[in-house]
């Protein structure tokens, strides 16, 4: 949907589909440009090509100098591996494709459920220097996407345009002086939003259980310490300085209270419940409709 | 960023009644559906969840052969990747039911627990996004990728 008056390039990338808007359109060597770094990404992290260093990792153990976007994703990845008990990893990649979900698109698991490796165990990952004591799948999915906002955002920013949306299909960064109004998409009906915000300089991301109804079949099923219906999170929005950031705390938001998030990360939090409830930050106030 | 304790906000029961809302998973996983599952009717239906083989051939002409089909389809979220497993009735050619169900390997399926610091809403209202004013919709519609490839498998196993 596009911001009333301003252009939109548009490209898919990731896996996804992108949208740029801009007040006013942007020259065809800085869209290409940025094409070109959407591609550069993909071939260093992608655990899907043949040709990346994390295919090659996942072969053979060894060291990799990853790009400079590596140094600040491997620190926000150990925080929440910490903080999340090992959850949160960017070692679950053999895990995903034990159950299919690797290169060759199988969808057969392979053998029982993995867990993924221990950090220690298996990985150092020093600023952009990622050395492996074993062969490993790394699979930065809970965040890469943030990383790439971000980095275009660079890109836009290092080429003189100050005022722009970058949309990664629902997860939003916003820069310069206009306010735009987001709907918080509802998450079991994409025609309808559950609330409003405007989002001014910052990214707001967001990450959504498989779609179904509310209750999710938990209605019947109670937590025999409260006597009532278990409740999971089926949906999540995040509001920070960086769509990396943003990004990678809208999933750990599913392993994590906001609360506790909050002692360490800074950034917003909206958490939706498979029973219909919310739970958010102060800065959500009043964003939900009622 | 320590916010404040906020007392609850109390949203007001928002017209989900249970039944409306277990009836309210079919028409979000057929809206999702392409355009040959014409003349679905999965609303409220309780299809078994077994799988039953093909079994007549469909009377229309369709190439698509009766029978309940199961497949599983993934998307690249920002959780990484998930699956969606889609099962579809197809009878005359048409799609009759549709479940979809979820991995149980997906993370987001796990148990969610917690006090909250912040405010609570006891249940959340959906407004068309057509009737706002917004430029942008932040969400998380990944699903229809996944669904839609499995529906692929679907399709040509069907046939």
């Amino acid at each position: 949907m596009p911001h009333a008056g301003w252009d939109d390039f548009q490209f898919d990338g990731i896996g996804t589909r992108w949208e740029i808007a801009t007040p006013l359109q942007l020259e065809p060597s800085l869209q290409a440009a940025l094409l070109r770094l959407v591609e550069r990404f993909d071939a260093d992290w992608s655990r899907f090509r043949d040709d990346s260093p994390v295919t090659a990792l996942a072969r053979e153990p060894g060291r990799h100098e990853f790009p400079a976007e590596a140094g600040p994703l491997g620190l926000l990845y150990r925080s929440l591996y910490d903080v999340t008990g090992g959850a949160m990893t960017p070692l679950i990649g053999g895990s995903l494709e034990r159950l299919g979900y690797g290169a060759g698109y199988s969808l057969q698991p392979s053998g029982p459920p993995l867990p993924a490796p221990a950090w220690d165990e298996a990985l150092k990952w020093t600023g952009s220097t990622v050395t492996t004591k074993a062969p490993v799948v790394l699979d930065i999915g809970a965040a890469g996407k943030g990383v790439l906002v971000d980095l275009l955002a660079t890109e836009l920013e290092a080429a003189g345009v100050s005022t722009f949306i970058i949309d990664a299909s629902g997860d939003l960064l916003v820069r310069g002086p206009e306010a735009v109004p987001v709907a918080l998409e509802h998450p079991y009906n994409t025609t309808q939003a559950i609330g409003m915000l405007s989002l001014t300089g910052g990214a707001l991301c967001a990450s959504a259980a498989n779609r179904r109804a509310w209750g999710d079949g938990l209605h019947h099923v109670l937590d025999g310490k409260t006597g009532r219906p278990v409740r999971t999170a089926v949906a999540t929005w995040t509001l920070a300085e960086t769509a990396m950031l943003a990004d990678a705390l809208a999933t750990a938001l599913f392993f994590v209270p906001g609360p506790e998030l909050q002692q360490s990360f800074e950034f917003s939090w909206l958490t939706v419940f498979s029973d219909g409830s919310a739970a958010y930050s102060s800065e959500f106030e009043g964003t939900l409709f009622t | 960023m320590k916010s404040a304790v906020r007392k609850s906000v109390y949203a007001g029961i928002a017209g989900l009644s249970l039944a409306g809302t277990v009836a309210g998973c079919a028409p979000s996983a057929t809206e999702s559906a392409p355009a040959e599952s014409s003349g679905s009717s999965a609303a409220g239906t309780s299809a078994p969840t077994t799988s039953a083989e093909a079994s007549s051939p469909a009377g229309g002409g369709s190439g698509y052969k009766d029978g309940t089909y199961s497949a599983d389809g993934n998307y690249v979220s920002p959780n990484g990747t998930e699956t969606v497993g889609v099962q579809l009735t197809l009878a005359s050619g048409k799609v009759t039911d549709v479940q979809i169900t979820q991995h149980p390997s997906n993370p987001n399926t796990r148990k969610f627990q917690g006090e909250f610091a912040g405010g609570i809403a006891d249940q959340v209202v959906g407004r068309n996004i057509d009737e706002l004013n917004v430029s942008k919709v932040a969400g998380s519609s990944l699903t229809s990728g996944g669904f839609n490839q499995a529906l692929e498998q679907i399709k040509s196993e069907a046939q």
